[in-house]
């Protein structure tokens, strides 16, 4: 299959030179820098974007404020058919906004057309959550009266998103908050705006022939002097989800709770995988390899560590090495599907790669396959990577840190399963862990109190490609936050507890007499 | 121009030779592939810096930039001879 990246630009609406201001169907000409968007595909750019300036923010803040007076008063589930419309829109445009994902991010244009669907997915989620809002009726401890919880829509909820989910993680936020009668200010990801541009353009026939308030779903493409510290502490908006790494989670955080406001927190991740010596190795080793090198390791949950029983440790290293070899010629243009492999989003990250690699040495690991930056045809954007295997030592700096590229270090581990568990939690992020064993109480453990520290703990699957319908999100470092499916939503909503007197007496809690 | 004030956002997509000139001073700009928030003052504030080493940073910075822009025009002269000899 070949892609005619022109033809995509095309049909998703995208111009040489694009607004990067909406609040819905309405777009906005800006004066803002004027940002281009290379592809780490080969280096060209691909078409500009014309960013806000603060003035610009104020309008749209403006706006989605008097939306959300309106919105939140549209029924819940005609708000859920508003997400319905646009999960069969992005049905629609599935294949050229997945190639662009592929185009403008990196990622092979499998996992472009996989993020498009998990946006379809949550979009489905969203529309029957949109009818299932439920409080909970409790029971009062004084007679005639009734005690109950419901849950109201919130306000402005600003989403921050990375590059690499340039569009999913928008999607989790924005389904969920839009059934929950918020309204959203997505501020993306600098490295890929055009993918925002063209899911705005996307949805936008879906706001109009649904009139849709402008100001509900809005588009704020600028960067972090304009929709930065300012964003994060804006007490207009109550909650802020931020999807990034630690660094500008913390700040963040800080900013956020400075003004006693939410903060939806999903940041990096140091993810493990234990093998065991009762895992089905070859099960366990395939897995684990698309969880390593998958989105060029450029994953919140990435497999960065694989800690291995002494046992087997040699018959995973050579299985692993040998599923490296075999890689080693499908690594190129994430939009030619013989590849498997897609570039790094841009020189910076490969620095960051090569850095890893030459660190992990100098601390005494040892590099069994890869490691190189890739030159000649077909790299010549530079961005392109061999994936690389070390064999490590948990408590190394480099391998506490989170490095954003194909770097896995390989751990041995002795003894009980107790000990692996203690190595993977021996990090500072908590986001992903899996654990490979056909023993029921070494799994068991895995999952239990005393197990993996993790917001996702999976039995003989990998650390990424998680489901929208399970929570998302992880501890420690990584934030705490949870997006996406479960009970995710609520964190959109502000919850009201009722009493309410149905009697003609007024017994005080607890007992307490009050005559006067 | 850059100044203490300059973000770290600016510096990356603007002067994107700060990036390695920072890591070597410990400032890691990219995190998770993104630029860090906050500006160039406060990242040097972050590890340590003194009054004095960010005022050098900020003059170093302004000048790898100028030395940039001179290689950029040779570059671009260049360019232009080849296009012209074509």
């Amino acid at each position: 299959m070949t892609i005619n990246i022109q033809n995509v630009l095309k049909n998703l609406g995208l111009t040489e030179t694009n607004l990067g201001v909406s609040t819905g169907a309405e777009w906005f000409d800006t004066d803002g820098k004027i940002n281009t968007s290379s592809s780490p595909v080969d280096g060209k750019v691909i078409a500009s974007v014309k960013t806000a300036t603060l003035e610009d923010y104020e309008k749209v803040v403006t706006k989605a404020q008097a939306a959300f007076k309106e919105w939140r008063m549209t029924p819940a589930p005609i708000r859920g058919e508003v997400v319905r419309q646009i999960g069969n829109a992005l049905r629609e445009y599935k294949d050229d906004l997945g190639a662009l994902v592929s185009y403008e991010m990196g990622k092979i244009f499998q996992e472009g057309l996989g993020e498009v669907q998990e946006m379809i997915d949550i979009c489905d989620f969203a529309v029957g959550q949109s009818r299932l809002i439920n409080g909970v009726a409790l029971q009062s401890e004084r007679s005639l009266h009734r005690l109950s919880e419901q849950y109201h829509p919130l306000g402005i909820v600003g989403i921050v998103t990375s590059y690499n989910f340039p569009v999913a993680v928008w999607a989790w936020n924005s389904a969920l908050a839009a059934i929950a009668g918020d309204v959203v200010i997505w501020k993306p990801s600098s490295k890929t705006p055009l993918t925002a541009i063209a899911t705005q353009k996307i949805i936008q026939n879906v706001l109009k022939e649904n009139k849709v308030p402008e100001g509900v779903f809005n588009l704020v493409v600028g960067r972090s002097s304009v929709m930065g510290d300012n964003f994060l502490g804006d007490k207009r908006i109550p909650l802020i989800s931020v999807t990034g790494s630690t660094a500008v989670g913390r700040r963040a955080g800080r900013i956020v709770g400075e003004r006693l406001g939410r903060a939806l927190l999903e940041l990096g991740g140091n993810n493990a995988v234990i093998i065991t010596p009762e895992a089905d190795i070859q099960m366990a080793v395939m897995s684990t390899v698309f969880g390593t090198v998958g989105t060029a390791g450029q994953r919140c949950t990435s497999t960065r560590r694989v800690i291995i029983h002494e046992d087997v440790f040699d018959q995973v290293k050579n299985a692993f090495v040998g599923a490296y070899e075999k890689l080693a010629n499908k690594v190129g243009s994430p939009l030619d599907e013989k590849f498997l492999v897609g570039p790094l989003i841009d020189q910076h990250a490969v620095m960051l790669f090569e850095e890893a690699v030459s660190k992990v040495q100098k601390e005494g690991g040892k590099i069994l396959f890869g490691g190189q930056k890739l030159e000649g045809p077909g790299f010549e954007s530079g961005n392109y990577v061999m994936p690389c295997i070390a064999e490590a030592e948990n408590h190394f700096e480099i391998v506490q840190e989170e490095t954003f590229a194909p770097i896995v270090y390989l751990i041995k581990y002795k003894g009980d399963v107790q000990n692996a568990i203690d190595i993977q939690n021996d990090v500072p992020q908590g986001l992903s862990s899996a654990i490979f064993t056909l023993n029921m109480r070494e799994a068991e453990t895995f999952i239990s109190q005393t197990g993996s520290d993790c917001g996702i703990a999976n039995v003989n699957l990998g650390t990424s490609g998680a489901e929208i319908g399970g929570a998302f999100g992880g501890e420690k470092d990584t934030g705490g936050g949870r997006e996406s499916g479960s009970d995710a939503w609520k964190v959109y909503m502000r919850r009201q507890t009722n009493t309410i007197n149905y009697g003609a007496e007024l017994p005080l809690a607890q007992g307490i007499k009050f005559d006067i | 121009m850059i100044t203490r004030n300059t973000t770290i956002e600016d510096l990356v997509e603007d002067y994107p030779k700060s990036v390695k000139y920072l890591a070597d001073k410990g400032i890691r700009c990219i995190k998770c592939g993104e630029p860090i928030w906050g500006t160039l003052e406060e990242a040097c504030l972050e590890k340590d810096f003194t009054q004095e080493q960010i005022d050098t940073a900020v003059k170093e910075l302004n000048a790898l930039h100028q030395e940039g822009n001179q290689e950029n025009s040779t570059d671009d002269a260049q360019h232009i001879t080849i296009k012209k000899i074509k």
